[in-house]
């Protein structure tokens, strides 16, 4: 459709909205209720322009100006909210006269005249979409000598978001998001007109992602305590970088000031994140400045560690392994280190001549599939989606791309401008078909308040499961080849395995196969053996559903695609624990174990590479300072395949490096030039290996796929057992993390010890007590938490990297209250 | 030059020969600095509520053309406040070394809490002795901080060499 914006003739598709016209033309209005990926509402009267359209008469002719002959320009009787008003054909557009700054003027006035003059102390100014409006379209005076609206300030909405009602200006974004985005609805406006206030029916926001609503707003209404008053928006330094809490890989910006990390802001990768992160990853940031952090090396003398040089420290581990053969070293990552640690790692690995490498936690099964994976596009648009696990806790952002496909809106195509402002194809109050959604879990999990079909299996039932539903999923192709054929029989087994009527599980089974884009979500429950996996893999195949695999780590897929891993499975991580005589430990604590711990004590030499001095660092002989997630420069690859870049932020970490520097000091001290003994180097290596650079990668990263299939991996442990009566899950929130993040663990409680209200009462368990317990050995704090949703006999503890997902057994006769009282701040 | 131009000039020294002279023998005797001289900087406070002025907006540090100024801020504890409203500055410092005394901080405060007094002997020996931080401004504190620590050895009080009635910004400034 032919639009004249100004002087500016452009096409555009039908059902555009006028705003994004203007911006897409190249000119600029005013707004603050629209916002990207949510409905245009009209809400603040700020986006008005001069619109007008030629009519046809009754033939279906243009109706024609005398004077001209050109089609008359119809213009509508008052100026046009341009959010809400669609392109037409022939369209007139204006936003310049003087008419048009005369409303605009009035409805900047019209906004602030309750607005307060907080912007020297407010943490939005600077970043502020009122100031800049104001400045840009404002009159400069103020004609209001009245008193202004007195509300509420600084009102603690959540352990981690401030409100001030004084500031807000009922533009209705942080509403509307949380009815469309992750669909909660735990926000709304109560009174009305002057008097309308935000707030909450319940004590605090419920809801997974609730920060996003602090990057929307567009005055400082809603606020990130973490960062309340820590620094002025243009004192910060934004470095834009990929989330590591989760394998969903979120587009994020680190805001730091005087190497500090304030704050972390979601950023724009529409393949991923759109615009959306998690609470975890956006909150869960303290722990960086933590003061206990490392920030020298350590070196054991005469039996206590003190502080040393780099090259003293790799000096002294060049000396202690010299005496060993290479295969009794043993080399572990956590799987967040980026693909460059792994190159490093690899390098290193070889040049000691070790097959012992491995990282950490690697499910039992692989997290690449044989067939491409979903995108999480596909995941966004699929019409039926059958989830199994806790997809909310493992990756967040897949929570929100399957909401989005319950919408049914597909993502909307770029403008000129970006991502359209006012996609009108959005609607407010939107429907989410529940239908299209199934999950399955052991135990009651958030994502089912939006499933129209649930399932409970019992923990450790996944192979089963998909055996079941895979016999189904047979006599239901036996059937549509014969009618006669005998409808579905399964035992009584087979029906408890479903944990759901058989009636749900057929229609399960039939939606699937008959949607044109099913995708089957695989969690770490079924990662936990490598029976379930398979039984996945087979099923999803025999619906032709795409697979998503939830890996537990931000890098688990990269890593195993480059095969950071061992030679031989006796050589995986759990293995070289027992078996080498040296160990060099990335960021992994496996001493929480006190028999693991008893076994490194007789190791010859053990050094460990970490931010804190974690319990197996209080036995190493050399300790060495890591950077965190935000600190290191590299590359990571998400759920999907797509590799992602990561940039590291500004902060003062004192002598920190990430495994590529500890690969570089000991390369330097064995006189040996190791591939990845800088970024750069290991970047070399990556771009051969992948045939992609990754110093290069677009803002949305780049989807990789393989030629051919990926080369089968060693696995991590021949025996099968499942069993146990803690089921390990996975948790947005980095419980090692936890009680160094004074803000999440005031949200959260701290770490949750979920138990069955008739259970507790028999271990005479009271709800929040402390308590400690020893779970596969590692010794746990938790707090105790009642909660009808887990099944009787089990009880719920959030993953570890040193305790994978799945279940476990608890000696339930370590179980203590803990005198120590878990700190809550707050 | 002839000898009349030299006896020209002889005579201008000797007509200067007899008149009052201009020097001022500082440090003995005060210097007088003019109303708008720009010196070292003042933290003003409130005067009836005693309160802390300034709230640690960083504003003035914004403004600054030699990023002199560093400011951390912090909540006001209700019970107990720094200063009026939600905000106060918890870390104020100014690097006396980078200043160049052209007062773009005092026009940018939006709440006049930063005022450039008269004080200019600010002469010291070591880097960090340069960087006021929030004491060594207040109002209140006279003097330098090498003017400070002398008098605190001498046991006298700070003797400031200069004299000047406070410009009116400077308010509850006494020299
Ligand atoms: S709090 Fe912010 S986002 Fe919510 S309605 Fe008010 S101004 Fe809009
Ligand atoms: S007087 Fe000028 S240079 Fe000195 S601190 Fe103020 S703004 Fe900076
Ligand atoms: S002195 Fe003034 S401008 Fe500077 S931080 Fe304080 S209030 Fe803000
Ligand atoms: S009315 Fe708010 S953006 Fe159009």
């Amino acid at each position: 459709m032919k639009v004249t914006i100004n002087d500016v003739s452009m096409d555009f598709a039908p059902g555009t909205s006028v705003i994004d016209a203007v911006f897409a033309a190249g000119y600029d209005v005013p707004y603050f209720c629209s916002q990207e990926y949510m409905s245009p509402i009209g809400a603040c009267r700020m986006c008005l322009a001069r619109v007008g359209a030629p009519r046809k008469d009754r033939e279906g002719n243009w109706i024609l100006d005398e004077e001209t002959g050109e089609p008359k320009i119809f213009y509508f009787p008052n100026m046009m909210a341009t959010c809400t008003t669609q392109v037409m054909e022939g369209m007139v557009v204006d936003t310049l006269s003087d008419d048009v700054k005369r409303v605009q003027n009035g409805m900047v006035e019209f906004t602030l005249i309750n607005h307060p003059l907080d912007c020297p102390v407010c943490d939005k100014g600077g970043a502020c979409e009122l100031q800049d409006r104001a400045y840009e379209y404002g009159t400069g005076e103020s004609r209001f000598v009245f008193d202004k609206r007195h509300q509420e300030k600084h009102h603690p909405l959540s352990e981690v978001i401030t409100l001030d009602r004084e500031r807000c200006i009922h533009c209705k974004r942080c509403v509307r998001y949380f009815e469309e985005v992750p669909g909660d609805g735990v926000l709304d406006f109560i009174e009305r007109g002057g008097h309308t206030y935000i707030g909450t029916l319940e004590d605090g926001l419920p809801s997974n992602f609730t920060g996003n609503i602090t990057d929307i707003c567009p005055v400082g209404a809603l606020l990130d305590t973490t960062s309340r008053f820590r620094g002025r928006n243009w004192e910060y330094d934004h470095t834009r970088s990929t989330g590591m809490d989760d394998a969903g890989g979120s587009a994020i910006v680190i805001d730091a000031r005087t190497g500090r990390i304030e704050r972390i802001k979601g950023a724009l990768n529409p393949e991923v994140n759109k615009t959306w992160i998690d609470d975890g990853t956006r909150f869960g940031h303290e722990y960086v400045d933590a003061d206990d952090r490392l920030r020298s090396p350590l070196v054991r003398k005469d039996g206590e560690l003190v502080p040393a040089t780099w090259e003293e420290a790799a000096q002294v581990v060049r000396d202690r392994l010299g005496g060993l053969s290479g295969k009794d070293i043993g080399i572990a990552l956590r799987a967040d280190a980026t693909l460059e640690e792994g190159v490093a790692a690899k390098a290193l690995a070889e040049a000691l001549g070790t097959g012992q490498l491995d990282h950490a936690p690697r499910p039992a099964a692989s997290v690449v599939p044989q067939q491409a994976p979903a995108t999480l596009t596909d995941l966004a648009t699929a019409d039926a989606i059958f989830v199994v696990g806790d997809v909310t806790e493992e990756v967040p952002i897949a929570d929100l791309r399957i909401k989005d496909a319950l919408k049914g809106v597909t993502p909307p195509e770029m403008m000129a401008h970006g991502v359209p402002i006012a996609d009108l194809r959005l609607k407010e109050h939107p429907v989410f078909h529940r239908e299209r959604l199934s999950v399955a879990a052991p135990y009651r999990v958030d994502l089912m308040k939006h499933a129209g079909r649930t399932a409970s299996y019992p923990a450790g039932g996944e192979a089963a499961l998909f055996a079941a539903l895979q016999a189904i999923a047979e006599a239901q192709d036996a059937k549509a080849e014969d009618a006669e054929a005998a409808a579905v029989q399964l035992d009584d087994g087979q029906r408890a395995a479903l944990g759901m009527s058989l009636a749900d599980a057929e229609a399960l089974v039939r939606g699937l196969r008959e949607a044109d884009n099913a995708v089957v979500v695989i969690g770490g429950f079924v990662l936990a053996t490598r029976a379930a996996a398979a039984a996945a893999a087979t099923f999803a195949k025999a619906v032709g559903a795409k697979q998503l695999i939830l890996g537990p780590m931000a890098n688990s897929y990269g890593l195993e695609l480059l095969h950071v891993g061992p030679s031989h499975d006796r050589y995986a991580y759990p293995g070289m624990l027992e078996g080498a005589r040296a160990l060099i430990l990335s960021n992994l604590d496996p001493a929480q174990d006190p028999d693991v711990r008893a076994t490194l004590e007789q190791k010859d030499f053990l050094v460990v590479h970490d931010l804190f001095l974690t319990e197996t660092a209080k036995i190493a002989d050399v300790v060495l300072p890591a950077r965190s997630v935000y600190e290191r420069d590299g590359t990571t690859v998400n759920l999907e395949g797509r590799f992602l870049p990561l940039q590291a932020a500004p902060v003062d970490a004192g002598e920190s490096e990430d495994f590529v520097g500890v690969v570089g000091a000991l390369g330097d001290a064995l006189g040996q030039r190791l591939e990845g003994r800088s970024v750069r180097s290991a970047r070399r290596v990556l771009r051969k290996r992948f045939e992609l650079d990754p110093a290069e990668l677009g803002p949305s990263g780049e989807l990789y796929r393989p030629k051919g299939r990926p080369a089968p991996r060693v696995s991590i442990r021949s025996d099968e057992a499942v069993g146990g009566n803690v089921l390990v899950t996975p948790s947005m929130l980095r419980v090692e993390y936890l009680e160094r993040n004074p803000h999440l663990l005031a949200l959260s409680g701290g770490s949750r010890l979920r138990v069955n209200p008739a259970d507790a009462a028999q271990h005479g368990l009271g709800d929040g007590e402390a308590v400690s317990l020893r779970v596969g050995g590692v010794v746990r704090r938790a707090r105790v938490r009642l909660d009808a949703g887990v099944p009787a006999g089990l009880m719920l503890l959030p993953t570890l990297p040193e305790q994978p997902v799945g279940l476990a057994h608890a000696d339930l006769a370590t179980l203590t209250r803990d005198e120590r009282e878990l700190e809550v701040a707050g | 030059m002839s000898v009349l131009d030299i006896a020209k000039g002889m005579g201008v020294t000797l007509g200067h020969l007899f008149k009052r002279p201009v020097t001022v023998q500082y440090p003995e005797q005060r210097a007088t600095v003019q109303p708008r001289f720009r010196g070292r900087h003042h933290l003003l406070r409130h005067p009836d509520t005693g309160l802390e002025k300034c709230i640690g907006c960083s504003l003035c540090a914004a403004a600054c053309p030699a990023y002199a100024i560093y400011v951390e801020a912090d909540e006001n504890d209700p019970e107990n406040p720094t200063s009026a409203g939600e905000r106060y500055a918890k870390i104020y410092e100014i690097n006396m070394l980078r200043c160049i005394f052209c007062g773009f901080c005092e026009e940018a405060c939006p709440t006049g809490a930063i005022v450039l007094g008269h004080e200019f002997e600010l002469a010291d020996f070591r880097y960090q002795d340069f960087v006021y931080a929030k004491p060594d401004m207040l109002v209140g504190t006279k003097g330098s901080k090498w003017q400070r620590r002398e008098a605190e050895k001498k046991g006298k009080d700070v003797r400031l060499g200069f004299e000047a009635g406070p410009r009116p910004e400077l308010e509850g400034v006494d020299y």
